[in-house]
């Protein structure tokens, strides 16, 4: 085997190699061209095998001549890989198309009950002032429901709320959150800022706007010097932080037994914004709570000196602030559970 | 309390619009519920003159009339009563008018003569009683206005607080009128007309058996009074009030009642027996027990020995305070009327008004108690207006049980100390000039004097000390205000609760407190993110529900749960039965509610309820409350579990999908050792599909944090309750802190570096064993590495025999600190097949 011979025989590999590299029509073609030529026993290794045959003046240049036959081939294996591996992306690409117009797989999502949530806001708010949240029993006796709250037995205030009775005796469904002001101010020293969120009950036949079960939230604070002008700026506050920054309130004698002075809290109407309208009896007002200060009577009751310590009690229907926040006409609803109506909460 | 403002006008003068009028009232405590345009239901009804009245050619019965309305022709038109006269003035309806509800007057023919409107009644223009007669209008009403204009009125409807029985009255309101400027009020004239020669005192006799029941009762007497209907003015007020009109005795009685306040009773004096001088006794006391008396509503009633009665020598006359009897009822034959004004004690009256279902004007004003010079003032106005009206002479002076007239009772105050609860800083000067407008004179308190800061039942007084006290001089009729606070009110509601600063708190903050609702809330949360949705039930149930939905199994206790316990709480007075019981389960309420949502369509029905159970326990010697209350969360589900999509079909809920919502919860909950237990005996639930849960925290494994049963609804008790035969899945728990407790905060390790080692364990075991058991079984014995065990698949079928079960696990080893080598798996491994032969009889298949 001599120079010419060997040359002819590199180029012929070459020649061989590039057809079949241009022939390839998939990246694993062009891999098998790659090993059969360039591989560890691959025939461009079998061929410069002949190498030691040469005389040693013509080694160099045999070898420059395979060398650049290695780079012919080598060129031209990157060039078609690159070609075949970027046509079969993009064929994988388009095999792979879906129709993305489809809706996606729902996932399911509960929703919160509007009355526990409404629960939640009002506690949100008030929290932000130092207000935690305390609870108490719902069935009650009769001295913390209504004596100790400066209601006796007989009295004609006791008209404001219609009782149910349980077959314990001396006890009551309690007709309002206030008796948890009793147990709070036996609980806590001063200062009390407390948040009474619960289940009460009255003697009420069941209508759009009367339920026997309802929720109320109740709130107390007493301090030194808790003051009227204190209550009324606590609840601007919660009536802009429910129903917008924008809404006026009002600030008006009420009347509770169990509070001196007693107030009334109304918002500017949410229908009408205050012209008058069927939805606020043509007075452009919407009562959302009642509130005071709280009575002597019940201070002491609470084992509070009056004469030290003075403080003011609101108290509020959930299902009426309830129904305001999400333009709800009937109390039904609450408690009749339809998830058409619950799903819109989620 | 309806108030006719042209009848206000009598007491108190107001230039302000109604509207006006309604928010300042409302801004001072009294609150305006509606205003009505009292008249704006008579359309196109005018003032006209009869100018002719003849006899209507072809019906005997009927007049023929000419009217004029002012202008135009006259009018013809028929009219059949029989008081009219010509140069009268009458309500004339025009063709086209409209009357008190909704009827129309239109141009008709009346037996061949054109009749071109109506002349009213006062009973068609809801003014009078008088449904017979033409309205006869005074001479000076001008001619052809509307009479909406001239009887046309505006009624407010006023909310009047229980704690101003004063203000359930015109002069009362007139006094709250005139607070808003501190214009004086006309108290309207009370003295009747005095005969001389008729004597009282030598008609009447008035006994009071228990002063404490009846501290005052005057008594007047008139003779030859003639029984008719009261003017039409008065008519028109009592109406405009909402009182109807019977007779100008009865009328001048309910007259008093809403002018002054004061409920007085008129008796036929001939029904009342006499002594041998003739003299009519009246004696006030209890009823005899077995007693009977005919109500002027003419139901016969035995009265009861708590019954305070008007009675004569012979019979009871009447239930004092609350209703007449019909036996002395004043009627067209009465010549001589007994007035009976009394004070009686108000809880007597509440208490006996309730028993007999007869809660009147009248019982509503006694019941919150009257100012004792009322007795006096009623009688007198009552008497008054009766002679005005009936004729007849009144005579001279009155019976009294006790003319001993109160004097303003002294409340003391401290100027800074209202300023201090109130918030405002009003000097003491313009303190008493705003109590002054609703009649409250005060003056310099003595160094001696004492401020009353609480009342009955908790009385609190202090010495005034170097305060600078005032003494406020409270009017008799303001019975509401007794202490110091109430003062406070007066002064802050005619300064106007909106002039009060809107500030912000600076007293001291209390103490940081964690919210009872933490573990709820938090619950709650989670349990909607997994698809669930809440709902809020009733607590009352039927007896039936409550009976049928109790859980026989005991809960175990759970660490900072509420125990349950005990029997039903029932209601005494329930409202109906569907609602008369505390529910002892929360789970039946929610049975309750996918019943109702099957019923309405909902097929997919996933929810919960964190809410009560009730129960009451006798301890025997046991002071405190014995009722309990404990809070549970129960989860119900039917229907997809997973909602179908275009590319899958729904998977039906299943008891796999409740134990997942459970195992959420007691991760959120950092429950991390949670253990299903098979329950059978649950008779509410499937045997063969329930479970006892029971979770516990490692740390404190001794103690359980969660407890409950989970399980599918017997079919038994499903087919009961109308669920359209589906399954429904339903669970009751009782978690720890859900009543009040604290999240517990996240303990979190580094993650092992090192990597871990997997096998997975085929373990054989009889058809009956538990997968719990294999696991806990494997849990023990696999060494300290083995960080988890993982139930992937069961296989029964061959190569298995018949009643073998193949329950496949993935192992998961792992050390913290090095790579496990092969060989300390492979020792993990022979332990536990040992293990699995011994303990749950089974056998690792290879």
């Amino acid at each position: 085997m001599d120079l010419t011979d060997l040359t002819r025989d590199l180029e012929a590999l070459r020649d061989e190699a590039l057809a079949a590299i241009a022939a390839a029509s998939a990246v694993p073609e062009v891999e098998a061209v790659e090993l059969d030529v360039l591989g560890r026993k691959g025939r461009l290794t079998a061929v410069l095998r002949g190498i030691g045959g040469l005389p040693p003046e013509d080694r160099p240049r045999i070898g420059a001549v395979a060398n650049s036959v290695r780079e012919a081939i080598e060129a031209a294996l990157a060039e078609r890989g690159t070609l075949l591996r970027g046509s079969a992306l993009e064929n994988r690409l388009l095999a792979e198309a879906i129709d993305v117009t489809t809706p996606g797989r729902p996932i399911r999502r509960g929703a919160l009950h509007p009355i526990p949530a409404t629960i939640e806001a009002i506690a949100d708010v008030f929290g932000q002032f130092g207000f935690a949240v305390y609870e108490g029993p719902e069935v009650e006796d009769d001295l913390t429901n209504f004596q100790m709250l400066n209601i006796p037995p007989d009295h004609p205030s006791r008209d404001l709320w219609d009782t149910l009775y349980v077959d314990v005796e001396g006890h009551l469904l309690r007709t309002h959150t206030s008796p948890g002001q009793i147990r709070v101010m036996h609980q806590e020293k001063p200062p009390i800022r407390a948040l009474l969120p619960g289940r009460c009950y009255r003697y009420e036949a069941i209508d759009a706007s009367h339920a026997s079960e309802f929720f109320q939230v109740e709130g107390l604070m007493v301090d030194e010097g808790t003051t009227m002008a204190d209550l009324r700026g606590l609840l601007d506050q919660f009536g802009k932080a429910l129903y917008g920054a924008d809404k006026k309130t009002r600030f008006r004698p009420g009347y509770y037994p169990f509070t001196e002075p007693s107030v009334a809290f109304d918002v500017e109407c949410l229908v009408c914004g205050g012209s008058g309208c069927p939805a606020c009896s043509r007075t452009g007002w919407m009562t959302i709570l009642g509130a005071g200060m709280v009575h002597p009577v019940v201070l002491q009751y609470g084992g509070l000196d009056p004469e030290r310590y003075q403080g003011f009690a609101f108290g509020m229907g959930v299902e009426r602030i309830a129904n305001l926040r999400h333009s709800v006409g009937d109390l039904r609803l609450y408690m009749e559970n339809d998830l058409r109506f619950l799903g819109q909460f989620s | 309390m309806r108030v006719p403002l042209s009848w206000l006008r009598d007491y108190v003068d107001f230039d302000l619009a109604p509207e006006t009028l309604a928010e300042r009232l409302t801004l001072l405590g009294m609150e305006v519920q509606s205003i009505e345009r009292w008249g704006s239901d008579w359309q196109n009804v005018v003032i006209g003159e009869l100018l002719t009245v003849e006899k209507h050619p072809r019906a005997d019965r009927l007049s023929l009339t000419t009217v004029t309305t002012g202008q135009g022709e006259p009018l013809e038109i028929v009219c059949g009563a029989t008081n009219i006269a010509p140069g009268q003035r009458v309500p004339v309806a025009l063709p086209g008018a409209v009357l008190p509800g909704g009827r129309r007057i239109d141009r008709t023919e009346k037996m061949g003569v054109v009749s071109n409107g109506m002349l009213c009644s006062g009973d068609e223009l809801n003014l009078t009683g008088d449904a017979d007669g033409i309205l006869i209008l005074p001479a000076e009403a001008p001619l052809g206005m509307p009479l909406t204009d001239y009887y046309g009125d505006v009624v407010l409807d006023i909310d009047v607080k229980p704690n101003r029985g004063d203000a359930l009255s015109l002069v009362g309101l007139a006094r709250e009128v005139a607070a808003i400027d501190g214009r004086p009020i006309r108290f309207p004239e009370t003295d009747p007309p005095e005969d001389p020669d008729e004597i009282t005192e030598d008609r009447l006799h008035a006994r009071v058996e228990d002063a404490s029941l009846c501290p005052r009762l005057v008594g007047r007497w008139i003779v030859g009074v003639s029984i008719a209907a009261s003017p039409d003015r008065v008519q028109m007020r009592l109406r405009a009030a909402g009182q109807r009109p019977v007779s100008n005795v009865v009328d001048a009685s309910n007259y008093v009642m809403l002018e002054l306040g004061k409920p007085v009773h008129t008796f036929d004096a001939a029904a009342v027996s006499r002594d041998g001088t003739g003299q009519a006794r009246l004696v006030v006391r209890r009823a005899h027990s077995g007693e009977r008396l005919e109500t002027l509503d003419h139901v016969a009633r035995e009265l009861d020995g708590d019954t305070l009665v008007i009675a004569d020598d012979d019979h009871v006359l009447a239930i004092a305070g609350i209703m007449g009897g019909a036996s002395s009822e004043v009627s067209q034959s009465t010549r001589a009327v007994i007035v009976e004004s009394a004070i009686f004690d108000p809880i007597s009256i509440r208490r006996t008004a309730k028993r007999y279902g007869l809660r009147s004007e009248a019982s509503l004003r006694f019941e919150k108690g009257q100012e004792f010079r009322l007795a006096r003032l009623g009688a007198d106005r009552a008497a008054r207006l009766i002679a005005e009206w009936a004729g007849g002479s009144v005579a001279s002076g009155s019976v009294d049980t006790n003319p001993n007239e109160p004097t303003p009772t002294h409340v003391a105050f401290r100027p800074d100390r209202m300023n201090r609860l109130l918030g405002v800083m009003l000097p003491a000067d313009e303190q008493r000039l705003l109590l002054a407008r609703v009649g409250i004179e005060s003056e310099s308190a003595p160094a001696t004097a004492i401020v009353t800061v609480s009342a009955d039942p908790q009385p609190l007084s202090v010495p005034a000390g170097n305060s600078q006290a005032l003494i406020a001089i409270v009017p008799t009729w303001r019975r509401d205000i007794a202490i110091e606070a109430d003062l406070a009110e007066e002064i802050a509601r005619v300064h106007g609760y909106e002039l009060i600063p809107s500030v912000l708190p600076h007293t001291p903050m209390p103490p940081y407190r964690h919210s009872s609702l933490e573990v709820r809330d938090s619950i709650r949360e989670t349990l909607v993110g997994a698809g669930l949705t809440e709902v809020v039930t009733h607590a009352l149930v039927s007896p039936r529900m409550a009976e049928a939905f109790r859980w026989e199994s005991v809960m175990p206790p759970v660490e900072g749960g509420s125990p349950e316990g005990g029997r039903l709480v029932t209601l005494t007075n329930p409202l109906s039965s569907e609602h008369s019981v505390l529910r002892p389960a929360v789970v039946g309420s929610l049975v309750e509610v996918v019943s109702s949502n099957l019923r309405q369509g909902n097929a997919d029905v996933t929810i919960y309820e964190i809410g009560k159970g009730y129960g009451y326990e006798s301890r025997l010697g046991a002071a405190g409350a014995s009722v309990r209350e404990w809070w549970r969360l129960a989860l119900a589900g039917t229907g997809a579990a997973e909602a179908p999509a275009w590319d899958r079909p729904a998977r039906s809920y299943d008891l796999g999908d409740a134990k997942g919502a459970i195992e959420l919860i007691a991760r959120r909950l950092r429950i991390d050792d949670l253990d299903y237990e098979p329950l059978t005996g649950e008779p509410l639930l499937h045997p063969g599909r329930a479970a006892r849960v029971l979770g516990r925290r490692r740390d404190h494994a001794d103690r359980l944090a969660l407890a409950g049963w989970v399980g599918e609804l017997h079919p038994a008790i499903a087919e009961e309750w109308d669920l359209r035969g589906a399954r429904v899945v339903v669970a009751e728990l009782d978690v720890s802190g859900l009543g009040g407790g604290l999240m517990s905060a996240v303990l979190a390790a580094a993650p092992s570096r090192h990597p871990a080692a997997e096998r997975d364990l085929a373990v054989v075991v009889d058809e009956a064993r538990a997968a719990r058991e294999v696991a806990t079984s494997i849990r023990a014995h696999g060494g300290a590495a083995l960080e988890s065990v993982r139930l992937f698949d069961i296989y029964r079928g061959a190569p298995l025999a018949a009643g073998e079960k193949s329950l496949a696990f993935r192992l998961t080893f792992r050390a913290p600190d090095r790579t496990l080598g092969e060989a300390e798996v492979d020792t993990a491994i022979e332990k536990i097949d040992r293990a699995i032969a011994s303990e749950v009889s089974g056998r690792i298949r290879t």
